[in-house]
């Protein structure tokens, strides 16, 4: 019988917490905080980790890039044809892509020309765009981010490139991307290869660069050193290293959401150190109470075990569903910044949603037990003592 | 029946200072006895009644409740103990101020987990004999001294214990409220508890209901 669930000692735990409301209801709204923080950071991290890998998924094997005393400049598209010829290479295709610096705004949009027959660009794009069609001759294809920077210029239909030479090049905007890889193509801009090569002023023959696919994962590093040989005056750059650069960029962002992570551990620290720390006399005198009039040590901790577990678990509870809604929702106000904007563009994207039951579970493990336990070794320490001395 | 053999009690306040509280106490009190404690402030009442409740252990010496050893029990018994056996009306109550008069008689019944029914059977007795039936659901801390009283009385009958201690039970009540109690005392005696009252006032001196005076003098019997 003493085994079941006790339904006057759960009431008592509740009474006992309405009694002391203004300190209940502060530790409620605290501990929701925290793991509404804490979780916060998690499903941002989780989200941006997961559309990071999807972008990585789909870069190109191999870049080739011309370089001249450090600096980039266009390639020669010749170069496709010996590429082709190097035994493993699947398709070699120019690119043609640069960023656009539209002053009004004072951001940076990445423009990549993209010819409907190439495959490679198929691959790497297609998944962005509702569909690929610049048969209407002069339109583009702009990400959310881009149209939302438009749209708030007066351009809603079409948009006013300044060429090189100080000519203005109309453009009509004919498609939005609703991709899944925002955080990539959010600032992108995609039109055919001839108007970029208007825009930017890019020869008939040359090209960005070169993007070499090849079939079998294992000989891109050797396909690589061999492009590198045919043309010493180029940068190959393979899948791996920018995966790396990527990831560079996640890590160093994800160092100020480690400072954020850390400081709400070190508050949850606090209060629990607080609690831990001692019992108020009138909360030492109730135990005693209980105690000399029959209650055993276990049912004290019984009841202080609900008393931390409502509290705890209703935080838990409330900070995650919080923390939802605000992630998935209201797409993470002030945190996403952090990590949008690969090229300044202030913008928004929409953070995939990650379901993943082990931070669920991380977070739980950090805050209820936790906070059950101080709520309880205190309370053990006072119904430990001899009644006699508590009540006196 | 309740036996003290040889009791002696001492308190370490620290290392350089320990009280002893009661030496060399021998006590027997038969089943259904009203015996009266008394003796100044400090003498050590409030001590001896801590033991037989098992709420302290002494230093040296048993103290016997019935058939059991109550001196050598372990925290667990000890509360089992009390909530089956022992009605404790302490010296200041020892009421929850923050819980209702009804919250606080039912709380030693909490942890037994009994039938809802079954709860309300006992209270409506103890409120009723008790003559607190028109405050059972006021907050303790707004009642009077004697409503608090009666409220901790309630409380020490609410699981019908053989034996009932009090700690100088009228000492904050009037002559009326005083008289009163003893009243409730002669109805428990009635129905054949065992009582222990520790007091110094007057008014339980050469009382009828009284079958025995213990007398202690700074921790020592007289
Ligand atoms: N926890 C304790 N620590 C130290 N000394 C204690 C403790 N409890 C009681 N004493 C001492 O033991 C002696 C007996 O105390 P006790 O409370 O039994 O006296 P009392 O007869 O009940 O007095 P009163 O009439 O004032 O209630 C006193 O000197 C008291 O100071
Ligand atoms: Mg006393």
């Amino acid at each position: 019988m003493r085994s079941k669930i006790n339904i006057y000692l759960i009431e008592y735990a509740i009474n006992s917490l309405l009694r002391q409301k203004y300190k209940s209801f502060f530790i409620t709204v605290v501990l929701t905080a925290l793991i509404f923080l804490l979780s916060s950071l998690f499903f941002i991290t989780n989200s941006i980790k997961y559309e990071l890998q999807s972008t990585v998924n789909s870069l190109p094997e191999i870049v080739v890039q011309k370089v001249k005393a450090g600096r980039h400049y266009d390639i020669d598209v010749n170069a496709i044809d010996d590429i082709l010829t190097i035994t493993g290479v699947s398709s070699a295709v120019a690119r043609v892509w640069g960023y656009y610096y539209f002053e009004n705004a004072g951001v940076n949009f990445s423009i990549v020309g993209i010819d409907e027959y190439e495959q490679q660009y198929k691959n790497s794009l297609i998944h962005v765009a509702k569909k690929l069609d610049f048969n209407s001759g002069s339109s583009m294809f702009i990400g959310t981010g881009v149209k939302k920077v438009m749209n708030k210029n007066y351009y809603q239909e079409y948009f006013n490139f300044i060429k090189p030479d100080g000519t203005l090049k109309k453009v009509d905007i004919s498609g939005v991307f609703n991709g899944d890889t925002e955080l990539e193509s959010n600032d992108v801009i995609v039109m055919s290869k001839e108007n970029v090569r208007e825009i930017f002023d890019i020869e008939e023959e040359k090209a960005t660069d070169i993007v070499v696919k090849v079939a079998n994962e294992n000989e891109i590093a050797t396909i690589a050193s061999k492009i590198k040989l045919m043309y010493p005056d180029t940068r190959v750059i393979t899948k791996d290293d920018l995966k790396i650069s990527y990831q560079n960029i996640f890590d160093y962002k994800s160092g100020i959401f480690l400072a954020l992570f850390v400081v709400s551990l070190f508050t949850f620290f606090i209060i629990i150190y607080d609690k831990a720390s001692g019992l108020s006399s009138e909360e030492k005198k109730e135990i005693g109470i209980l105690k000399a009039i029959g209650w055993r040590v276990d049912d004290v901790l019984k009841e202080k075990f609900y008393e931390g577990f409502i509290i705890s678990f209703f935080s838990y509870m409330s900070g995650i569903v919080l923390a939802l809604a605000f992630v998935y929702i209201f797409n993470a106000p002030l945190l996403q910044n952090i990590f949008t904007g690969y090229s300044q563009l202030k913008t928004s994207f929409e953070l995939p949603f990650v379901f993943d039951i082990q931070t669920l579970a991380l977070i739980f493990f950090l805050s209820v037990p936790i906070y059950i336990a101080a709520t309880i070794i205190p309370s053990w320490r006072s119904a430990t003592l001899e009644a006699d001395e508590v009540i006196r | 029946m309740i036996k003290l053999i040889d009791i002696v009690k001492k308190y370490e306040v620290n290392k350089n200072n320990i009280v002893t509280a009661l030496k060399d106490i021998n006590i027997e009190i038969k089943e259904g006895e009203l015996v009266v404690l008394k003796g100044a402030s400090g003498s050590g009442k409030s001590t001896i009644l801590s033991l037989i409740a098992a709420l302290s252990k002494p230093t040296s010496g048993e103290v016997i409740v019935g058939d059991n050893r109550v001196s050598k029990f372990p925290d667990n018994f000890a509360s089992d103990f009390r909530r089956d056996n022992i009605g404790f009306v302490f010296q200041k109550y020892n009421l929850i101020p923050t819980l209702s008069v009804k919250e606080n008689i039912i709380l030693p019944l909490l942890p037994m987990n009994l039938h809802v029914k079954e709860i309300e059977t006992k209270l409506e007795r103890v409120l009723k004999m008790f003559h607190i039936e028109h405050k059972a659901n006021q907050l303790v801390k707004n009642l009077s001294g004697g409503e608090q009283q009666r409220v901790a009385i309630a409380r020490a009958n609410i699981n019908t214990p053989k034996i009932i201690l009090a700690d100088e039970p009228t000492a904050n009540l009037d002559e009326k409220l005083s008289l009163h109690f003893i009243d409730m005392l002669k109805e428990l005696k009635a129905e054949g508890k065992t009582i222990v009252v520790a007091t110094h006032d007057p008014l339980f001196f050469g009382l009828d209901i009284v079958d025995k005076e213990i007398e202690i003098h700074q921790g020592v019997l007289s």
